[in-house]
C-alpha cells in the first residue's frame, strides 16, 4: 500500500468514527424535526447530560459500587445515559413541546428551547462545575491493526453500536405498527390524526427516542470530547450542520451527511489544521443553504401559505 | 466618678485603637489563579504550596499578618480581568501573584501596573511578560527562552535529532515555546517538518497523530500544552506508533509544563520524554527536604510536591522575605524584590534583574521518562 | 433619574455593572427590532457585537485612528455585514434563518480565533484604554447613547416604516401582496440591527480592558434572546426591562454561586411558557 493510500484510508477511518459520533447526535434532532417540525435547541445539553451521567455511572457505581471490570462498566454506563436521555426527553416533552403544541407557534417552542438549554447547561454547571473531566474509556487503549491501518477498540464499539441503533431504528420505523404510525404522523399530522392515531403519544414518543439516542451518544462522545458543561455547545453546531446538509426530517440524509462531516474534519486536520474545522464545516454549511436548502437528498416540502 | 469613668473610658479607647491598628499591620496578598477551566490543576496547587507556607508564617512576619484572598481566573485573559478588577476594588490587595497562564498574565499585567500593585509571576512562560517595560511585575519562573534554548541543544546535541515536529496549543505561552524552539533549532541546521497548534477544545488527537505519522521520519516532537490534552496526545502519538512508548522511534520533549504525575496518567506512552523541571523532590538542598517533609506532614505520606506546590510556596516565602526586610505596601515590597541577591527558595536561588525576570536556572535540569514511569535526571548540558 | 445612579452605587464594581447594562441595552434594542418588530429569528447578533469591538479596537490600535472615527467605521463594517446577513434570510424561513444566523456567528467567532495575525486570536488584545476615563464617565456616555438610540427607534416603529416591518412579522407572503417589498426591508431591519450592536461592541474592550473571542461566543445570542424575550418582544420598553433584569438579576444571586447563572434559562423558559409577552405585558394589561 503506498504511503498516500494508507494515509487516505487512515483518516477516512478516523472520520468515519467521528462521523458515527455526529450521526449519533444528529439523528435525534432531524427524528424530532420530522414529527414535529421543530427544533430542541437543548438536545446538545442532553448529550452532555448524557456524558456526565456514563462518566459518573462508569467511574463511581459500577466500579466502585458493583466492583464490574472497566470494560463491563462502561458498557454499563452507555446503557445509564441512554435512559438519562429518555428521561430528558420524557421532561422536555411534557413541559415544552406537549402544552405549546396546540398552539401552532413556530418560534416560541425553538425559544423555549433555548430556555432549557441554557438552564441545563448552568445546572450542571452548578453540579459538577466548569473544571474539564477525563473520561476514559478502557476500550481507548486497545489498539487494533489491519496491515498498516489501525484504529481504537474504543471506535470500533461506537461504529458498532451505532451501526446496530440505525438498523434497530429503521427496523422499528419500518416493521413495527408504533412506527409506521410515527412515519405517518411525521408525513401529515391531521390526517394521522383522522385516522386515529394519537398524536400526542407518537410525538412523545419520537421525542423520548431522539433523547435516548442523544444520551446514548453522550456516552460514546465523552472520551472524544473536552468533559465540561460546555461539551454540548461543541457538538451542538455541527450537529445542525448535518441535519442542515443531510436535509431536515430526512434520515437517510442526516447519516451521509454525518459520516461525510465527520471525514471533512479528519482531512481539514490533515491539511489544514484542526482550529479551521468549525470554519470550513460552516461555510460548507452555508454554502448548502443557498445552494440547495432542502439538503442532500431532497425532500419535498411545501411552505403553507 | 465622673472623671475616673472618663478616664477608664478615655484608656479603653486608647488601648482599642492601638489594638486596632496593630490588627492593622496586615499585608495583603491577592491570589489570582485558575480554580475552573483546564488549568485548574495549576490553581489546586498553588493553593496547597500558600497554604503550606501561611501556616508556617502564621505567626506573622516583622509584626505583619500576611492575609491571603483567592480569585478565580481560569487561565483565561477575559476572566483573570474581571478577577483582578473585583480584588482591587474589594480587596485591595498590595502585591498580587498570578497569573500561571501567559495570556491571563498578560491579560492582567497592565491593570496591576497601572494601580501600582506589585505582580509576582510565578508560572507564565511568555517573554512578553517581562520585555513590555512593567516596573511592578517580577517573574521568578524561567521564560520561554530561557526554556527553550537548552532543550534544542538536548535535542540536537545529546538525542541528535535532525527533524521535529511542534506541537502546541494556540496561547501566548504554547505559541511563544514554539517559536523559541524553532528558531534555534532551524539555525542549527534542523528542520521543522510541521508546527502543529490546536485549541483547548481538542480532545481527539487521532487525525493529528495519523498527520504526524504521514510526515516522514521524525526525532522529536517538542510538545507545549496543559497536562490534560498532553496525555491523550501521548497516547495517540503511542497509538500511530510515532514514539518510542508505542514502538516507534521520536521522542517527545517539553519544557516546564507538566507536573509530576503526568506520567502515570498518561501510561506507557509516556517513556522516553524528556523535560525540563524546576523542581525535584529529591534534591538534597535543606530548604527543599525541609518543604517536602513539611508538605508530606501536611498533606499526606503519599503525596509529592510538584512544582506548581513549589512554586506558589516559594512566592510566599519572598514576600515575607520583602516584609522581614521592612517592606509593607506595594511600594517597599517592589524595592525589596529588586534589590533581591540570591534569596534561597525551593525552586532555586532569586534575583531579579531590571526587567524583574529571574536569571538563576541551576536547579534546572532535564529529567527523562522510565519504562516504569520513574524519572530518570540528565545532566542540564 | 438615570443620571443619577452612579452616585446611588458607590463601589466601582456596581458601576461597572452599570455600564454592561447599558450595553445590554444597546443590544436588546437592536435585537428587538429585528426579532420583535419584523419577525426575524436571529441569533447572529454577537458576530455584529464582536465585529464592532475587534474592528474599533483594532483601528485605533495599528492605524491610530481616533476612537470616535474608529467606532463608525466599526459600526459600518457591522451594518454591513448585517446585510450579507439578510442576502441569506431573503430566503430563508423561520428554522433555517435561525440556524442559519447561528452559522454566521459561529463563523465570525471562528475567524476571530484563527486569523490570528491581525486579531491575536485566543492570545487576546489588552491594555486597551477606554474613551472616556472612569467608570463613571463611561457609563453616562453609553447610557447616553442608549436613550438616543431609544429615542430613535421608538420614532421609526411608530412611523410608517413600522407598521411596515410588522406587516412582514405577521405575515410576509401577504404583505408581499399588498407590494411591500420584504427583502429591502428584512435588510433594512438586519442591518440596522446589526449596527446598533457594533455600537454597543464599541465600548466593550475599553470598559474591560481586555478583548478577547470568547466573550462573543454564540452563548451571548442566546443570552440577548433572553432578554428581550423576558422584557417583552416587539415592545419598545420591553428589551430595556429585560435588559436591566437579567445583568442585576444574576449578580444580586451572586451569593447562590454558580446557580445564579441559571436564572437565565428559567427566566427564558418560564416567560416563554406561560407569560408571552414578557415582563411588558405585564403593564400593559394593566392599561
Amino acid at each position: 500500500m503506498s504511503d498516500l493510500a494508507a494515509l487516505v484510508v487512515q483518516q477516512s477511518l478516523n472520520g468515519v468514527y467521528l462521523g458515527c459520533l455526529y450521526v449519533m447526535v444528529a439523528l435525534g434532532l432531524t427524528l424530532i424535526y420530522g414529527v414535529l417540525n421543530q427544533i430542541n435547541f437543548a438536545h446538545a445539553d442532553f448529550v452532555t447530560v448524557g456524558a456526565f451521567t456514563a462518566f459518573f455511572a462508569a467511574t463511581r457505581f459500577a466500579t466502585k459500587v458493583l466492583g464490574l471490570p472497566d470494560a463491563a462498566g462502561y458498557l454499563l454506563s452507555i446503557i445509564a445515559a441512554t435512559g438519562m436521555g429518555a428521561v430528558l426527553g420524557l421532561a422536555i416533552n411534557a413541559a415544552v413541546f406537549a402544552p405549546l403544541r396546540e398552539r401552532g407557534d413556530e418560534l416560541r417552542p425553538l425559544i423555549a428551547t433555548i430556555g432549557v438549554s441554557v438552564l441545563l447547561e448552568n445546572a450542571q454547571l452548578a453540579l459538577f462545575g466548569p473544571i474539564p473531566y477525563q473520561f476514559d474509556s478502557p476500550f481507548a487503549r486497545e489498539t487494533i491493526r489491519i496491515g498498516r491501518v489501525f484504529f481504537s477498540a474504543q471506535s470500533l464499539l461506537v461504529v458498532l453500536i451505532s451501526a446496530a441503533s440505525i438498523g434497530a431504528l429503521y427496523a422499528f420505523l419500518r416493521f413495527t405498527f408504533l412506527g409506521k404510525a410515527l412515519r405517518a404522523v411525521a408525513q401529515d399530522r391531521e390526517t394521522a390524526g383522522l385516522m386515529g392515531i394519537n398524536q400526542g403519544l407518537l410525538i412523545g414518543l419520537t421525542i423520548v427516542i431522539a433523547s435516548a439516542l442523544a444520551g446514548m451518544a453522550g456516552a460514546l462522545l465523552g472520551p472524544v470530547l473536552v468533559l465540561s458543561p460546555f461539551a454540548g455547545a461543541s457538538v451542538i453546531v455541527k450537529a445542525f450542520a448535518i441535519v442542515i446538509i443531510g436535509g431536515f426530517g430526512n434520515m437517510q440524509g442526516t447519516i451521509i451527511a454525518g459520516i461525510l462531516v465527520g471525514i471533512i474534519e479528519a482531512f481539514t486536520v490533515q491539511y489544514l489544521g484542526s482550529g479551521l474545522i468549525d470554519l470550513v464545516v460552516f461555510v460548507l454549511l452555508l454554502a448548502m443553504l443557498v445552494v440547495r436548502p432542502t439538503g442532500l437528498i431532497a425532500e419535498r416540502k411545501e411552505e403553507n401559505v | 466618678m465622673k472623671f475616673a469613668s472618663k478616664l477608664a473610658l478615655g484608656c479603653a479607647i486608647a488601648v482599642a485603637s492601638f489594638v486596632s491598628v496593630a490588627q492593622d499591620r496586615v499585608v495583603r496578598i491577592g491570589v489570582a489563579m485558575p480554580i475552573s477551566g483546564p488549568g485548574s490543576y495549576f490553581g489546586v496547587m498553588d493553593k496547597e504550596g500558600i497554604e503550606l507556607a501561611l501556616e508556617q508564617l502564621k505567626s506573622g512576619v516583622n509584626g505583619y499578618k500576611l492575609q491571603v484572598q483567592y480569585e478565580d481566573s481560569a487561565c483565561s485573559p477575559l476572566q483573570a480581568t474581571n478577577a483582578v478588577k473585583r480584588m482591587l476594588d474589594q480587596f485591595k490587595p498590595h502585591i498580587v501573584i498570578g497569573e500561571e497562564c501567559s495570556d491571563a498574565s498578560l491579560a492582567i499585567a497592565p491593570i496591576l501596573n497601572d494601580a501600582k500593585v506589585v505582580q509576582l509571576n510565578v508560572g507564565s512562560v511568555t517573554m512578553k511578560l517581562t520585555e513590555s517595560g512593567y516596573k511592578y511585575t517580577f517573574r521568578i519562573f524561567p521564560n520561554a527562552e530561557q526554556q527553550s534554548a537548552p532543550l534544542v541543544k538536548v535535542a540536537r546535541g545529546v538525542l541528535k535529532a535532525q527533524t521535529a515536529v511542534i506541537l502546541h496549543e494556540k496561547t501566548n505561552a504554547g505559541n511563544d515555546n514554539a517559536e523559541g524552539f524553532k528558531k534555534p533549532f532551524e539555525a542549527q541546521g534542523g528542520k521543522v517538518l510541521a508546527d502543529i497548534d490546536f485549541g483547548r477544545d481538542v480532545n481527539d488527537f487521532t487525525a493529528i497523530a495519523t498527520r504526524i505519522a504521514s510526515l516522514g521520519k521524525v526525532d522529536v516532537l517538542p510538545t507545549f500544552a496543559l497536562e490534560g490534552q498532553q496525555v491523550r496526545l501521548a497516547q495517540a502519538l503511542a497509538q500511530a506508533k510515532i514514539v518510542k512508548g508505542g514502538g516507534g522511534n521520536a521522542v517527545q520533549i517539553g519544557s516546564i509544563w507538566l507536573p509530576y504525575g503526568f506520567d502515570q496518567k498518561a501510561g506507557e506512552a509516556a517513556q522516553g520524554y524528556v523535560r525540563i523541571v524546576q523542581f525535584d523532590p529529591s534534591e538534597k538542598r535543606k530548604v527543599v527536604q525541609d518543604f517536602v517533609k513539611a508538605f508530606k506532614a501536611k498533606y499526606g505520606q503519599d503525596k509529592v510536591p510538584t512544582h506548581i506546590n513549589a512554586h506558589a510556596y516559594d512566592a510566599i516565602l519572598l514576600i515575607a522575605e520583602a516584609v522581614r526586610r521592612g517592606a509593607h505596601d506595594s511600594e517597599s515590597i517592589r524595592d525589596a524584590f529588586s534589590k533581591f541577591k540570591d534569596v534561597e527558595v525551593t525552586t532555586g536561588r532569586i534575583t531579579f534583574d531590571a526587567k524583574g525576570q529571574t536569571s538563576d536556572l541551576s536547579v534546572v535540569h532535564f529529567v527523562q521518562t522510565q519504562p516504569d514511569l520513574s524519572w530518570k535526571a540528565l545532566s542540564w548540558q | 433619574m438615570i443620571a443619577a445612579l452612579p452616585w446611588l452605587l458607590s463601589s466601582g464594581y456596581w458601576r461597572g455593572i452599570l455600564v454592561i447594562c447599558a450595553m445590554n441595552v444597546l443590544l436588546a434594542l437592536a435585537l428587538n427590532l429585528v426579532m420583535g418588530y419584523t419577525g426575524q429569528l436571529n441569533l447572529g447578533q454577537s458576530a455584529f457585537y464582536a465585529i464592532g469591538a475587534y474592528v474599533s479596537t483594532l483601528l485605533v490600535r495599528s492605524l491610530h485612528w481616533n476612537f470616535w472615527v474608529a467606532s463608525l467605521a466599526a459600526v459600518v463594517a457591522a451594518g454591513f455585514l448585517g446585510l450579507a446577513l439578510a442576502a441569506f434570510a431573503a430566503r430563508l424561513r423561520g428554522h433555517y434563518l435561525a440556524i442559519a444566523s447561528l452559522g454566521f456567528a459561529v463563523i465570525t467567532y471562528q475567524v476571530l480565533v484563527n486569523w490570528e495575525s491581525v486579531t491575536e486570536g485566543v492570545r487576546g488584545l489588552y491594555g486597551i484604554a477606554p474613551p472616556v476615563r472612569g467608570t463613571v464617565a463611561l457609563f453616562y456616555l453609553v447610557a447616553g447613547i442608549a436613550l438616543v438610540v431609544y429615542a430613535l427607534m421608538d420614532n421609526l416603529v411608530r412611523s410608517p416604516v413600522g407598521d411596515t416591518l410588522r406587516a412582514i412579522r405577521e405575515d410576509e407572503v401577504s404583505a408581499a401582496s399588498l407590494g411591500v417589498n420584504g427583502a429591502i426591508w428584512k435588510a433594512f431591519a438586519f442591518g440596522v440591527g446589526a449596527a446598533i450592536a457594533g455600537l454597543a461592541g464599541c465600548f466593550y474592550p475599553g470598559f474591560v480592558g481586555t478583548l478577547v473571542p470568547d466573550a462573543f461566543n454564540i452563548v451571548e445570542s442566546f443570552t440577548m434572546l433572553a432578554m428581550v424575550i423576558v422584557g417583552g418582544m416587539g415592545t419598545m420598553i420591553g428589551p430595556v426591562i429585560g435588559a436591566v433584569v437579567l445583568t442585576f438579576l444574576p449578580e444580586l444571586l451572586r451569593g447562590f454561586g454558580e446557580l445564579r447563572l441559571m436564572i437565565y434559562g428559567v427566566a427564558l423558559t418560564l416567560v416563554v411558557l406561560f407569560l408571552p409577552g414578557g415582563i411588558a405585558s405585564c403593564f400593559k394589561r394593566r392599561a
